[in-house]
């Protein structure tokens, strides 16, 4: 455990000190990353679906604000629809316009969930974003969860529709438009997963604030408990056909992800914790001080110093 | 001599006045009024476009029935109940970022005061 601790300490020191260049890498990998799973899934645009472009477009990302690769996605995830028909790229148009406009107006600071939203879906572990946003969040990002819940489900919705949607016929718009839209408000698991992270956002919240021991790691497992068992009682209410294996075992995988934030987050001592009361003229105060675990990082210290032997003195004169 | 109190406390502003104190010196540029009814004004807009993006969605979705039924339907009471709809919505977004951003002055304002104070005590520290 000391160990560990050392590591953090190590971690958060390098990275105080090279903020400036880890930021943009930062940056850089998360666009790279969500631009390129963009292409694989949905690459539609043959143009946009190269290496290079990606690669300009994200060291561009790497210097501007954080909120821009949201934006850049989204183009990204319009066009492709675009190239596959323009009905998809309507719905999306209109999906991405309505959540900038009423959402992201009021500039939240978990934007940025709606981009890891679908990156975890893709890596198979959606249940860690409930978890850790619940943990270092607010109850307000239930909205971000939720948009990204849609964007992500949108996406693999037109993903894999797309050969019945580019066999339909071309003239009958109105088809194809409904066919979208239907597949985007009927899909009861993407409306349940909405409904469980929600509630897995809530009660870790809830938990997570409450002043017993190992609050944080309570609201971990009862949250995501509650996840799984919520999308296991839609399973059987909606016949949603989800996979049991999965969700255990990306929930267990989540449940590691949201402890490895716990243990950067928040680190405490419980086995020192310390209770005191103390009054004044117009309150009783019932005070829990929890210490925090710090460890002092090992330093180098200068022993002694080696002075370099002097050459003798007759191998300097000869040349 | 480096007194320790002083770096800590101008250390604490200069962070601020980089990151949030910022945005809230902009805030506070405003009258509370102004700033709130632009905000406001803002969000009504904001709403209008993704109503009727959302409009036309529904349209469009129901392009064949609307062609129909065009001459059969009451559009005058589809009408009405299209801007009442409008209205409530505009009404209900304008409302949450009316208590929002009042919220958000209200905030700036204090913390800004803060610094004032922090300022004031900073110049005091120097006049000793």
């Amino acid at each position: 455990m000391t160990t560990l601790l050392v590591a953090k300490q190590y971690i958060r020191s390098f990275i105080n000190k090279y903020e400036v260049y880890l930021k943009p890498l930062m940056k850089l990998i998360l666009a790279i990353t969500s631009l390129m799973m963009i292409n694989g899934k949905i690459g539609y645009m043959h143009r946009l679906d190269d290496i290079s472009i990606v690669l300009i477009v994200a060291l561009m990302c790497s210097f501007m604000p954080m909120n821009f690769i949201i934006f850049i996605a989204a183009v990204f995830t319009v066009l492709h629809m675009y190239a596959l028909s323009l009905e998809c790229a309507a719905v999306a148009l209109v999906l991405f316009l309505v959540m900038f406009l009423l959402y992201f107006r009021f500039s939240p600071k978990d934007t940025l969930v709606v981009l890891l939203t679908p990156i975890c879906f893709v890596l198979k572990i959606p249940y860690a974003i409930p978890l850790t946003m619940g943990l270092i969040g607010t109850p307000a990002s239930v909205i971000s969860v939720g948009c990204g819940v849609v964007v992500s489900y949108l996406i693999s919705y037109i993903a894999d529709s797309a050969t019945a949607l580019s066999g339909m016929d071309t003239e009958d718009v109105a088809t194809k438009f409904r066919f979208i839209v239907d597949g985007l408000l009927d899909n009861k698991e993407m409306l349940l997963t909405i409904f469980a992270f929600a509630l897995t956002i809530v009660i870790v919240y809830l938990i997570k604030r409450m002043s017993v021991n190992y609050s944080w790691t309570i609201a971990m497992i009862a949250g995501a408990i509650a996840d799984v068992m919520i999308l296991l009682i839609g399973d059987l209410i909606f016949d949603t056909n989800v996979s049991i294996v999965g969700i255990i075992i990306g929930t267990v995988f989540s449940i590691l992800i949201a402890k490895i934030v716990e243990f950067f987050a928040f680190h405490v001592d419980y086995s020192r914790v310390e209770k005191v009361q103390f009054e004044d003229d117009e309150y009783y105060y019932y005070v829990k001080a929890v210490p925090k675990i710090t460890v002092a990082t090992p330093s180098k210290t200068v022993k002694r110093i080696n002075t370099p032997k002097r050459r003798p003195s007759g191998s300097q004169s000869r040349r | 001599m480096i007194n320790e109190e002083k770096v800590i406390l101008m250390t604490k502003m200069a962070s601020y006045e980089a990151n949030k104190g910022k945005k809230d010196i902009a805030v506070t540029h405003y009258f509370r009024g102004d700033y709130i009814g632009f905000q406001v004004l803002k969000s009504v807009i904001a709403a209008t476009i993704s109503f009727l993006a959302l409009f036309a969605v529904y349209v469009f979705y129901h392009f064949e029935e609307f062609m129909q039924d065009i001459y059969k339907m009451d559009l005058l009471k589809f009408g009405k109940s299209v801007i009442i709809l409008y209205l409530c919505v505009v009404g209900a977004y304008g409302v949450i970022s009316y208590v929002l951003f009042a919220s958000r002055y209200s905030k700036a304002r204090k913390s800004l005061r803060h610094y004032y104070e922090n300022l004031k005590k900073l110049a005091n520290m120097y006049d000793k």
